[in-house]
């Protein structure tokens, strides 16, 4: 198998006026993974997958996709690479299999069983008008129109937006058990942090246009601690703790959050004499939700509470 | 490709479709007027008798109504087939697909082309073989009368581009997207004024070739400047140099009109009672009477008040005036027009009898005549009279070639003026040039030059043919109906080429002005007096005298034309010429091109710094600097508007503020700084997963 990275980037960036969406992205996706996207409303993901895919031209940097410079992706390229849009707009005017047919046009490895697999399985009729479609069913419809050219490259943004939950089931199945192929690569970003801990390989964070993290998902789970102290009055001012993430007071209790959680640390905290000392464990979204959240010390303790302005 | 002109077939056919139906309602709505009107008339109606009324294809009404639709359409269906994609995600699914840049922009602009052919295409063709098929249009037809409302259909493809420009182009300054739109105005208006034909299809062409490649540019670069092919730019600058200039055109006649309020000052001019008295009429404020005084600048007096006459009592004595501009050159040079007016020109409206219609055809010299119930073409008359055919054996009257006015009573042949008489199938001769009344007819004869240099009837009552004036290369001519020559006058030719003959009924007498030419005017420097002549029936002179010629004004650069000048690009007075067909470089106004020229210099450094502000290279700097000298203020609009302004922050080497859109400094060549680390990065190398 072809060891060299599927996506790479170096130096992405990307301005709207001054502002940088994304700034110096250097990202490597790992061939047959699946690779998720993450950060908050506005961290530059999908600005990043549209420069990727040449939608979008970057103010300076570049990268490669399948080896092709990104800003000249060939016709070769695109019909190797599968794109789901976040909003999942299709021609309203068109029929299911209209937008099948139409698509199948261009795609010579076109597999209509695996088309046809999908919009079954979200049960969508072929003379369905897509304008009348619901945004779940015309999230199937697109998914079948990106599985069925057979990509090796699929790039979903944020599939599942604004899906109800039977919708979003719908397609986080479809997803894993008709994508999933050894040589197949998935990149998606999401804000369903359920979904990626259920299929993703690796992760990327971006937090407010920058890159902060690539890992694998594990690596990420556990650099992410949060630890519960507890004293018997009033808990002591928070000390200067290296990669603190969050930390929150309440009587009796203050409980850190840290990432790059280490020997150092655990000191730094025993300093504090605490009567009790224990590591709460954390899911994904709690660790994603503490890393990408406000930083900083909170206070629920009520005298300190009405102290503040 | 196929699948995408299909989906943009279907896409479009709705709008397509509302097209087909407005244009062929008033296509319909048209045939419907001109059926229903010629229907009065032939039941003898009355009413005005345009030759635009009785021949559609060459009326104005038209033409103009074609050419607005077909510009309305083109610019909606090419915005349209744009906006409906625009939306982000649906760009990127047309976008994301193996297929290249340019041959979505082939799919899209062919299926274009092909609804806009069958919107404008279709009833056109249906109104042409309903104007065509005898019976239905009760006037002569000429193919050349079609070229008007052909190439203004054509123009459409224009306004197409230009919409599609606008949907797809991303500025910063939303306005700037529509500037294509201005340069398909502007072709809309310099087709119109061209001398040739072919020359307002290549403007068309050349247009459409750079809004086209604009467009594939922006199919490249998602709409942006930067990113286009090469090609894509140039032709992106020239596609909205034109908008712009019409833009900063119109804010400098605002400026101008109304912020200056400077208005031209009207010039005096002289006017002569039926008694034979010249006044000097110098115009005043709207609202206000104008100021008459006599030859020797003495305002004019009323008797009974004291005061100066009411101008509407004034009016009620001014005598009949016919003025002429005799040409005598052959017709190739003596009426340069453009293809425009040449083409809706090919006729003239000449008589109209008991049941028929009688048209003189321009380019053949010979009255086609048309029979008003049945409008089937009846034959024609030329000098030696009736033929069943239009041609009549190349037997014709002087071809003018182009429109001149006619009453339907005399006409000119080489030598000859003829009186044709249509009821009576017939023609007279009325006068004839000889060497007797013109020493120049022998030397004349053989040459292309004419002989007869105008005609014109006089019509006192406006129902009365009192008098006819012919003015041939030795004298001008005064006869009466009967061809009788009343009296021959001869005027100082060629410096004089302006011949005026005034009726003073009061007295009887007439009165010939001469004016110079506009040519030996200017070179005289305006010394050239007007002649002025008192002759009685009998042709004796009573009196002469010269007056100073008052419509010679010698061009002053005022303050409104400095700013005119100023807000002109250079270029223009550079390529405008040519299209005048004047001798090139003589004929570059070098006065306006010189204050135009100072907004140009002033422009380049403005363009250069921003140039340099934002690190563009030395090539493309250089390039604009051609450009702003050639365009000057227009031209620095569209930098402005066609460049896409990157943020600058500080460098962390030299502290200096340098673009962020360049891998490294411009000052100091550093790269940019690697992201600042938090502490709270987690990264690890990624392995391929098997």
């Amino acid at each position: 198998m072809n060891e060299q990275p599927v996506i790479r980037t170096r130096g992405l960036t990307r301005y709207f006026g001054n502002k940088p969406a994304v700034y110096d992205l250097n990202l490597e996706v790992p061939r047959g993974s699946v690779f998720a996207f993450l950060g908050r409303n506005g961290s530059g993901k999908t600005t990043t997958i549209r420069m990727l895919l040449g939608l979008l031209q970057p103010t300076r940097g570049g990268g490669t996709i399948l080896g092709y410079d990104i800003r000249f992706l060939p016709p070769e390229a695109r019909a190797r690479i599968g794109y789901l849009t976040e909003e999942h707009q299709l021609y309203g005017w068109m029929s299911v299999g209209e937008c099948g047919e139409f698509q199948s046009r261009f795609y010579p490895r076109w597999n209509e069983k695996i088309f046809r697999g999908v919009i079954g399985h979200f049960n969508l009729k072929p003379s369905a008008r897509v304008k009348d479609l619901s945004r779940g069913e015309r999230a199937g419809l697109c998914l079948g129109l990106t599985l069925a050219p057979e990509p090796e490259l699929l790039i979903l943004d944020d599939p599942a937006l604004g899906l109800d939950p039977v919708a979003h089931r719908s397609l986080i199945e479809s997803m894993i058990y008709l994508t999933r192929r050894s040589d197949r690569t998935i990149f998606f970003s999401s804000h369903q942090l359920a979904d990626v801990e259920r299929v993703a390989d690796y992760i990327a964070v971006l937090d407010r246009s920058v890159l902060r993290v690539c890992c694998s998902l594990e690596t990420f789970r556990n650099s992410v601690r949060q630890m519960r102290l507890r004293f018997p009055g009033a808990p002591p001012p928070v000390p200067q703790i290296s990669g603190l993430l969050q930390a929150f007071r309440a009587e009796g209790e203050l409980r850190l959050t840290c990432i790059h959680y280490n020997g150092a640390t655990e000191q730094a905290l025993r300093a504090l004499s605490p009567s009790q000392m224990e590591m709460v464990p954390l899911s994904l979204e709690d660790a994603f939700i503490s890393y990408l959240g406000e930083r900083g010390e909170k206070s629920f303790i009520l005298a300190e509470t009405e102290a503040q302005p | 490709m196929k699948a995408l002109i299909q989906k943009e077939l279907r896409e479009n056919l709705k709008l397509a479709m509302l097209g087909l139906i407005v244009f062929s309602a008033i296509l319909a709505l048209n045939i419907h007027t001109y059926s229903h009107w010629m229907k009065s008339v032939a039941a003898g109606g009355q009413g005005q008798r345009e030759v635009e009324m009785m021949q559609p294809l060459i009326s104005g009404g038209f033409w103009k109504l074609s050419g607005i639709l077909c510009a309305i359409f083109g610019f909606i269906l090419g915005w349209f087939q744009i906006h409906n994609e625009r939306q982000r995600d649906l760009w990127a699914f047309l976008m994301h697909r193996p297929a290249t840049r340019t041959q979505v922009f082939f799919g899209k602009i062919l299926a274009g082309l092909m609804l806009n052919i069958l919107v404008t295409g279709l009833p056109l063709t249906g109104y042409l073989i309903w104007a065509l098929a005898p019976g239905h249009i009760a006037a002569p037809f000429e193919w050349a009368m079609l070229r008007p409302v052909a190439v203004f259909s054509i123009s459409g493809i224009v306004y197409y581009f230009a919409g599609m420009l606008t949907g797809l182009r991303q500025a910063r300054w939303y306005a700037s997207r529509a500037l294509g739109l201005g340069t398909a105005v502007i072709v809309s208006m310099v087709i119109m004024v061209v001398p040739h034909f072919w020359q307002a299809l290549a403007v068309i062409l050349l247009s459409v070739g750079i809004l086209a490649t604009a467009v594939w540019g922006g199919f490249h670069s998602n709409g942006y400047y930067r990113g286009q092919p090469v090609p894509g730019k140039p032709a992106l600058i020239a596609a909205l140099m034109p908008g712009c200039a019409l833009v900063f055109g119109i804010a400098t006649i605002f400026l101008i009109e109304v912020l200056l309020e400077t208005h031209e000052s009207a010039s005096s001019y002289y006017r002569m009672n039926k008694d034979g008295t010249i006044y000097k009429i110098t115009p005043r404020k709207e609202g206000w009477d104008p100021e008459i005084a006599d030859l020797e600048g003495k305002p004019l007096v009323d008797p009974k008040t004291g005061s100066a006459p009411k101008w509407a009592e004034f009016d009620q004595h001014k005598c009949y005036e016919d003025r002429i501009w005799p040409s005598f050159n052959n017709r190739a040079n003596a009426y340069r027009d453009t293809w425009f007016n040449n083409s809706c020109n090919r006729i003239t409206f000449w008589r109209e009898t008991a049941d028929e219609f009688w048209f003189y055809c321009n380019r053949i010299g010979r009255l086609a005549g048309y029979d008003k119930k049945t409008r089937q073409f009846i034959g024609s008359l030329g000098p030696d009279g009736f033929s069943k055919d239009l041609t009549g054996n190349g037997d014709h009257f002087d071809r003018a070639g182009y429109y001149e006015p006619l009453q339907g009573v005399v006409l000119r042949g080489a030598c000859t003026i003829y009186q044709p008489f249509p009821e009576h199938r017939e023609v007279k001769a009325l006068f004839t040039v000889t060497n007797e009344n013109c020493e120049a007819v022998m030397l004349a004869t053989n040459s292309s030059d004419r002989i007869i240099g105008a005609v014109n009837e006089i019509w006192l009552n406006g129902y009365d043919w009192n008098y006819t004036i012919v003015v041939t290369r030795c004298y001008v001519h005064l006869l009466a109906p009967d061809g009788k020559e009343l009296w021959r006058a001869e005027p100082a030719y060629p410096e004089y080429n302006h011949v005026a003959v005034a009726c003073l009924e009061s007295n009887n007498q007439f009165a010939l002005w001469t004016s110079p030419s506009r040519q030996a005017q200017n070179k005289s420097g305006g010394k050239l007096p007007e002649h002025v002549t008192w002759l009685d029936r009998d042709g004796r002179v009573l009196k002469s005298i010269d007056l100073p010629d008052l419509s010679y004004h010698p061009l002053k650069f005022d303050r409104e034309r400095k700013l005119r000048g100023l807000a002109m690009p250079p270029a223009l007075f550079v390529i405008f010429p040519l299209f005048e067909g004047t001798p090139w470089p003589s004929a570059i106004p070098w006065m306006w091109l010189k204050f135009s020229l100072v907004t140009a210099l002033i422009c380049i450094p403005i363009g250069w710094w921003l140039g340099c502000r934002y690190n563009l290279s030395l090539p493309a700097r250089l390039g604009w600097a051609a450009f702003h000298l050639g365009f000057g203020i227009p031209g620095l609009l569209t930098f402005l508007s066609v460049q896409e302004w990157p943020a600058r922050e500080a460098c962390p080497n030299c502290k200096k503020l340098r673009t962020v859109d360049r891998e490294k400094c411009e000052h100091c060549g550093a790269d940019f700084a690697p992201t600042e680390r938090n502490g709270t990065e987690v990264f690890e190398p990624l392995a391929t997963v098997k």
